[in-house]
């Protein structure tokens, strides 16, 4: 009697095993097929010469020699570099300012939130185009600017100006999408602490400081993390508005890689080339996986 | 009596900047309709006209008509919803295999899953491409939805919602004699609907407009999703920004109108993951 109700327990268990492995089978087959296959092949292409006609050729480490003496890979490693930095570091301060400003009670809150995540349902092409369009000379950017006496500037046929105007649309779609997590940060902060603080005295600065930014403090460096991540893949923007220039200004490293692939079929070096944004992506993930980890979402 | 002052004016204050504001992030939705109903020539005219003297409705029927794009919309709306059926089916499967399951090597493959994250199609562009033309997948379909049709982000959004559901639902099940595949689809999927909505809408929304995957992996015009059709009409004729802006109009109805009325579950969804984009 005993025997037989441990045996069935292990059979149970033993099934029970093979059920959790089998659901979770085709994902973890799907990744590896479309993930990890492709990222060791990657790797080992970034050791051949390869140009999708004739077989690859291992080629050692002259892929990597080839774009560390390629000005235009430093190049675009720095304007990717200033890209991240141009984009995520106004989101933080302004997404977090908007989510402080919907989390106040006031008249007509729904419909103001509304206006403001409406962008997050905007497609990306539809933003690189309109705002092409917008900052057409004869635009209307130009036409308000002109407004407060700044002269008709073409603003992405301009070395200066290109990279800032594909800034400012990297920060106008990132808010929303930052501020709602925020927002969600911000809307779990128990109201009882901020009464707290009130009740000794403090006012609505020192609330925030003491009370606010502490607790807020995972989803801060979530964020942290996740606008440079996804300013850091930036492709569709350069390529339909600025086509990478004018002489390679707006040329971001994923255009870089895209270009000596598709348009030079250089994939050897556009593999070498990865491996760099690869080395970026896989540091952010680390930082981001280790904040998860405190943040008690394992 | 100054702390009343003070907070008046602030309050002002911030009125202001929440209009200013507003305006700001809708002026490019403002101006996309308001240009899509002009003249060739108000287009361009100065001093700018904020509103067409006479709306051109005809710009609509002309502009879908002057690219194949009733069919870029149709391939768009097919990678849409075949990689938004793909997640919800599979990264449920695996979410529910990891929350309630467990197995050898459970949480490394967890990590492993999540780890792959940090390999956006930017990064493994090229190999991916090799990899879906050794399948025999370029310029078809099959290429355009399959490589998209898993993604990490869904399978760690099911998992932690799958791990609240109590155990003694799926406990009771299995006592009853309902097998394992039962239980997914009669107890499971029935008490996740919250996070099969907010999947099903972020999917949506990040497929509907995929332009980076189909460019290289879709050469035929016949497979072009609207986005590369857009692209397409710009770089032959950047002049015809009326009919440019009235197309874009048209490709943002499905997310505009999913967003209106599902606002709460969107913005749910966008909370919990951060990383869309």
């Amino acid at each position: 009697m005993f025997r037989q109700r441990v045996g069935w327990r292990v059979s149970l268990q033993t099934r029970l095993c093979w059920a959790g492995f089998l659901f979770v089978l085709p994902a973890l087959l799907h990744l590896i097929a479309f993930k990890f296959y492709p990222m060791l092949e990657a790797l080992r292409l970034s050791f051949y010469k390869y140009d999708l006609m004739s077989p690859p050729v291992f080629h050692g480490l002259e892929n990597y020699r080839t774009i560390w003496n390629n000005p235009l890979f430093h190049q675009s490693f720095w304007v990717s570099v200033k890209y991240m930095f141009g984009v995520s570091i106004p989101e933080w301060f302004l997404a977090l300012a908007l989510a402080l400003l919907l989390n106040r009670k006031m008249a007509g809150r729904p419909l103001i939130r509304l206006a403001y995540f409406f962008p997050i349902a905007m497609s990306q092409i539809v933003v690189a185009l309109v705002w092409k369009f917008m900052y057409n000379p004869l635009g209307v950017v130009n036409t308000v600017l002109g407004a407060v006496g700044v002269g008709r500037i073409n603003w992405l046929a301009t070395e200066q100006t290109a990279l800032p105007a594909l800034i400012l649309i990297g920060i106008w779609r990132g808010i929303p999408l930052f501020g709602v997590i925020y927002l969600a940060g911000l809307q779990s902060i128990p109201r009882e602490y901020h009464e707290a603080a009130t009740v000794d005295g403090a006012g609505p600065w020192q609330s925030f400081v003491h009370v606010t930014i502490p607790l807020l403090a995972p989803t801060i460096l979530f964020v942290m993390v996740m606008s440079l991540l996804s300013a850091m893949k930036v492709f569709l923007n350069p390529l339909v508005m600025t086509e990478g220039g004018p002489n390679g200004t707006t040329r971001v490293l994923p255009y870089f890689i895209y270009e000596t692939a598709f348009a030079y079929h250089r994939m050897g070096e556009a593999a070498a080339a990865s491996m760099v944004l690869f080395a970026f992506a896989f540091a952010l993930t680390l930082i981001q996986l280790r904040l998860l980890r405190r943040g008690g979402v394992e | 009596m100054r702390r009343t002052a003070w907070t008046r004016w602030g309050g002002r204050l911030i009125t202001l900047l929440t209009v200013a504001g507003i305006g700001l992030t809708l002026l490019p939705y403002f101006w996309m309709l308001s240009s899509s109903l002009k003249t060739g020539n108000e287009v361009f005219e100065l001093p700018l006209r904020w509103l067409p003297r006479e709306p051109q409705w005809s710009n609509y029927p002309n502009a879908l008509t002057r690219g194949a794009f009733g069919l870029y919309f149709f391939n768009s709306a097919v990678v849409a919803l075949a990689v938004m059926a793909g997640n919800l089916l599979f990264c449920s499967l695996a979410g529910y295999g990891l929350a309630k399951f467990r197995f050898p090597y459970r949480e490394a493959s967890f990590r492993a899953i999540l780890s792959t994250l940090m390999l956006p199609l930017e990064i493994v562009l090229v190999p991916t491409f090799l990899v879906v033309r050794s399948m025999g997948l370029v310029n078809n379909y099959g290429g355009l939805i399959v490589p998209l049709a898993v993604d990490a982000f869904g399978i760690f959004l099911m998992r932690q919602y799958i791990k609240d559901l109590p155990d003694s639902l799926i406990e009771a099940a299995r006592l009853d004699g309902c097998s394992e595949r039962g239980i997914f689809w009669r107890i499971i999927l029935p008490n996740c609907k919250p996070a099969l909505g907010a999947l099903a809408l972020l999917t949506f929304r990040d497929n509907w407009d995929q332009f980076l995957w189909p460019l290289i992996v879709a050469s035929k015009d016949t497979l072009k999703t609207f986005p590369l059709g857009l692209a397409q009409m710009e770089g032959i004729d950047s002049a015809a920004y009326h009919e440019i802006m009235a197309i874009a109009v048209i490709a943002m109805i499905p997310t505009a109108v999913i967003f209106l009325l599902f606002q709460r579950a969107f913005v749910r969804g966008i909370a919990l993951s951060g990383l869309k984009e």
